[in-house]
């Protein structure tokens, strides 16, 4: 990546690019059967045991103290090779950045602290929608000991795998939403089978019925949005660094196997029309990265409109990606749609995350009506 | 105002407007009772939609993912009861001969519920067109038998269809390009037939279909004039199936790879060779092949367009459902004029794709291989001889009479421009209907949001099917040079197509 431009960035897309290669290259079709053959837990161990899914954290936290650049450094090295176990770090840290910007340091040091493996640092949350958009939220009341919620949660990425979630609920009588967090091992909350879905399928995502579930509330009262907002604004960019990768796995592995394999007596490669498709994918993939920099260091330089950038590289970078994973298809011909090899995967993740944060087309009326506000 | 003369020269220039006035130009030929069976049959199929493919849909491809190497019995069984099977096999040969045009529309209907049942049905039409447009009467006529005979006990009797190889998949469609592809599927002329050996990859529905007509090359270092054309039968010695490909989409139709080692084909399995070339067409090998497969594509294609419509419909569907059940802030998706443009843009797919197979089906009945059955006295004919007529007229399809004859009509005097047109717009429709399929589908996903990335939802399946139909019957980069070849360089001298290479001296 373009933001790769001190030793430290080189550090973390080293790590990622040999944690990639040697942990989840050997095992892609292996955990792409999930939810009909089992989770790879051991992943998800050496991930926890190199800092992955604490990394925005800062150490008095229990993390690593990094950015969005080398969270999105991190997350375009993993998924380049198989985007499950970016998103799933992808959807904690979006729950842990909204409990950052909800004040409530505390909860998570009390998480970080008492975690007994990587299950207790994951926190799960409906990161494939925005709350605002729901008509029925779980309802949230006052029980004995603090707060309680009921109602259902669809589609709670990391339920199954996380011990606990962070659920937006409407209080009775006030508008907005609030978050709250929830212990996922309560008996009160019932977890289904393992949703099958397009993509990301070693992610698991469950939906979910809480009946007066206790719960801690986390930050103000009706202030769900603007927590909701301020993180989202940020993970803009790990987002579209999670599709980069995807297009960058795509076009990498359609390169190679069009240098190898021949028609008419050549190489497919040397084919004008190859040329075209392989020009595309890597034109696209160029532009994309050049996003997802720009995005980063606007971020981290808190310059103007930085949060207008990240959101329109997410919408770009995602919608990008669709486009190359297809054509990553098309490159392998009849090989690219099985699944021995990673492109029919890419382009299912590439899909799937096109949804991040919310549908494409509420994301872009809600980006021109931020632009419009803003001026 | 402008004389008759000049009215024909200024029609012929490019663009040519009998290329792109066929149905204008068929309306007159087209048999009135085409409408109604067409009708009966799209009707027919909607009732096996409802009864069998839709609520097998999903748990089936549910199924396939538990299980990679289910095969789909139970569902052949159940099109094989429906007389799927036989529908489209003309009545000369014992089937029930309904218009081939009309397959398009079954296809449509099938495709809009689930485009990998479509294909357990419908790719067996697929292997018998390659049977028929060999002309080889005596051979088809044989195996056709079984496929009836199938049908009557309970047995389905498929036939499935063999060209793509490992390391050759584009090379083998093209004469152009064969010479300089990688085949490795060999037959060795022996007394008596020919010895196979070889493997022939991603064939359709393999594992599950009786008979294979499949492809060889009596001479891999000059294959353009030494391919063959041949039928092996399921349990063969020397033929076996190898992998059942574990695919994205399309999951309910397996994916075989099937291996020939020192298989003996005997001759009255042989379709076409160069013994039969000489025999009844008098033309080069690798123009008969040619001609073979540019009309046994421009009927598959233009199915291949069908299924991408009907993809593509099944989302417009879905979405449409979705959008009238679901608020959106405060207000049903439908009522979004986002959404209402999106759903609009989506049923204008729709109607172009049918558009697009519509006049394919036009240019094969006009000027293609449905030609003959389509001519209004032949259709009525065929339509309403009673079927002891043509169990008395069945020993003649077994006489070398009737091969000579139709390989003569079809291989040796059909015309090249009826074969460049029917051809290109073939494939102009199988482009157009696979790439609107992809789009509905997406376009669906993204106005479901994360509904639509569920299984249960069924429109991320249409999404994992619909991009089979970008590849298969020629990935659409080739099928837009076929497009190419057929309907725009005919009228500049100075076009090549696959040449590059040749440039370099490959």
């Amino acid at each position: 990546m373009i933001i790769l431009l001190n030793e430290e960035m080189k550090s973390f897309e080293d790590l990622a690019s040999s944690f990639a290669s040697k942990e989840l290259s050997p095992h892609r079709e292996e955990g792409d059967r999930f939810p009909f053959g089992p989770f790879n837990n051991d992943i998800l161990a050496k991930a926890h045991g190199v800092g992955f899914l604490c990394i925005t954290l800062s150490e008095d936290l229990g993390g690593i103290g990094q950015g969005i650049s080398a969270l999105c450094v991190i997350l375009e090295c993993l998924c380049r090779m198989d985007a499950s176990l970016g998103s799933i770090i992808f959807t904690s840290t979006l729950s842990q950045e909204i409990i950052i910007r909800a004040g409530r340091e505390d909860v998570l040091r009390n998480i970080t602290s008492s975690a007994g493996g990587p299950k207790d640092l994951l926190i799960a949350f409906p990161a494939y929608s925005n709350p605002s958009e729901h008509s029925s939220l779980p309802l949230a009341t006052k029980g004995k000991n603090g707060p309680m919620l009921s109602g259902a949660v669809n589609y709670l990425v990391l339920a199954g795998i996380a011990s606990r979630a962070l659920i937006p609920a409407r209080i009775s009588g006030q508008d907005g939403y609030s978050f709250f967090l929830v212990d996922l091992s309560d008996a009160k909350v019932k977890i289904s089978d393992p949703i099958f879905s397009l993509g990301l399928h070693a992610c698991p995502a469950a939906d979910v019925k809480l009946n007066n579930a206790e719960a801690t509330l986390i930050g103000n009262e009706g202030e769900g949005k603007t927590y909701f907002e301020d993180a989202s604004n940020m993970m803009n960019a790990a987002a579209a660094a999670m599709s980069l990768g995807i297009m960058r796995g795509a076009f990498e592995d359609a390169l190679a196997y069009c240098n190898e394999r021949e028609q008419g007596g050549w190489p497919i490669v040397n084919w004008s029309e190859m040329k075209m498709i392989l020009a595309d994918m890597a034109i696209k993939m160029n532009i994309a990265n050049m996003a997802v920099s720009e995005a980063c260091h606007a971020i981290e330089k808190k310059t103007y409109g930085w949060n207008v950038c990240a959101k329109a590289a997410a919408l770009h970078v995602q919608e990008s990606a669709c486009h190359v994973t297809t054509d990553g298809i098309q490159a392998l011909g009849g090989y690219g749609y099985m699944k021995d090899y990673g492109q029919e995967k890419r382009f299912r993740d590439a899909q799937q995350m096109k949804t991040l944060l919310g549908s494409s087309p509420m994301r872009k009326i809600e980006f021109i009506d931020q632009l419009n506000v803003e001026g | 105002m402008i004389r008759n003369s000049e009215v024909k020269s200024i029609l012929n220039r490019f663009p040519k407007f009998g290329d792109f006035s066929i149905g204008l130009e068929y309306a007159p030929r087209l048999p009135k009772g085409i409408i109604k069976e067409t009708k009966e049959i799209v009707a027919y199929v909607r009732k096996f939609n409802d009864e069998v493919v839709r609520p097998n849909a999903l748990p089936l491809d549910r199924k396939t993912h538990e299980d990679p190497d289910y095969l789909p019995y139970d569902l052949m069984k159940k099109a094989n009861d429906w007389g799927l099977y036989t529908m489209w096999i003309p009545k000369m040969f014992g089937g029930k001969g309904k218009n081939l045009p009309s397959a398009s529309f079954a296809i449509e209907e099938m495709a809009s519920a689930c485009v990998g049942i479509a294909n357990v049905v419908m790719v067996h039409y697929l292997g018998f067109s390659s049977l028929l447009t060999s002309f080889n009467m005596r051979v088809t006529n044989r195996i056709i038998k079984d496929v009836l005979e199938g049908e009557k006990n309970g047995g389905p009797c498929l036939i499935a269809f063999a060209i793509t190889e490992p390391g050759a998949g584009t090379d083998v469609e093209d004469m152009e390009l064969v010479d300089r592809g990688k085949v490795v599927c060999r037959a060795e002329r022996v007394n008596g037939g020919y010895v196979i050996n070889g493997r022939k990859v991603f064939i359709s529905m393999g594992h599950v279909s009786e008979w294979t007509v499949f492809y060889a090359y009596t001479d891999l270092k000059k294959p353009s004039q030494a391919m063959i054309e041949l039928v092996v039968r399921k349990g063969t010695r020397g033929f076996s199936l190898g992998r059942h490909e574990d695919k994205m989409g399309q999951r309910v139709c397996p994916a075989s790879e099937i291996i020939f080692d020192d298989c003996f084909i005997p001759d009255d399995q042989v379709l076409i060779d160069s013994y039969s070339i000489k025999k009844f067409t008098g033309r080069s090998q690798e123009e008969v092949m040619m001609k073979h497969f540019d009309m046994l594509a421009s009927s598959s294609k233009a199915g291949v367009c069908a299924m991408g419509v009907g993809v593509a419909r099944g989302a417009l569907e879905e979405a449409l459902k979705f959008a009238s059940e679901t608020e959106v802030k405060g207000k049903l998706l439908i009522n979004h004029e986002w959404a209402q443009c999106l759903l609009a843009e989506m049923y204008k797919n729709v109607v172009l794709g049918r558009l697009a197979y519509i006049e394919a089906n036009n240019a094969n009945s006009h000027r293609g291989i449905y030609e003959m059955l389509q001519m209004k006295p032949i259709f009525y004919y065929l339509k309403y001889m009673p079927k002891s007529f043509f169990k008395m007229l069945s020993p003649m399809l077994n006489m070398n009479m009737t091969t000579w004859a139709m390989s003569t009509m079809y291989l040796h005097m059909k015309k090249s421009e009826d074969v460049n047109l029917t051809s290109g717009t073939s494939s102009l429709a199988k482009v157009a209907g696979s790439d609107l399929g992809i789009r509905n589908c997406q376009l669906a996903m993204d106005l479901m949001g994360e509904a639509g990335l569920r299984h249960d939802q069924g429109v991320e399946k249409r999404l994992r099917d619909s991009k089979l139909l970008q590849i298969y019957e020629g990935s659409n980069q080739m099928n837009r040079v076929t497009l190419f070849k057929g309907l725009i360089a005919p009228f500049f001298s100075q076009a090549r197509v696959f040449n590059e290479g040749r440039e370099d001296g490959i």
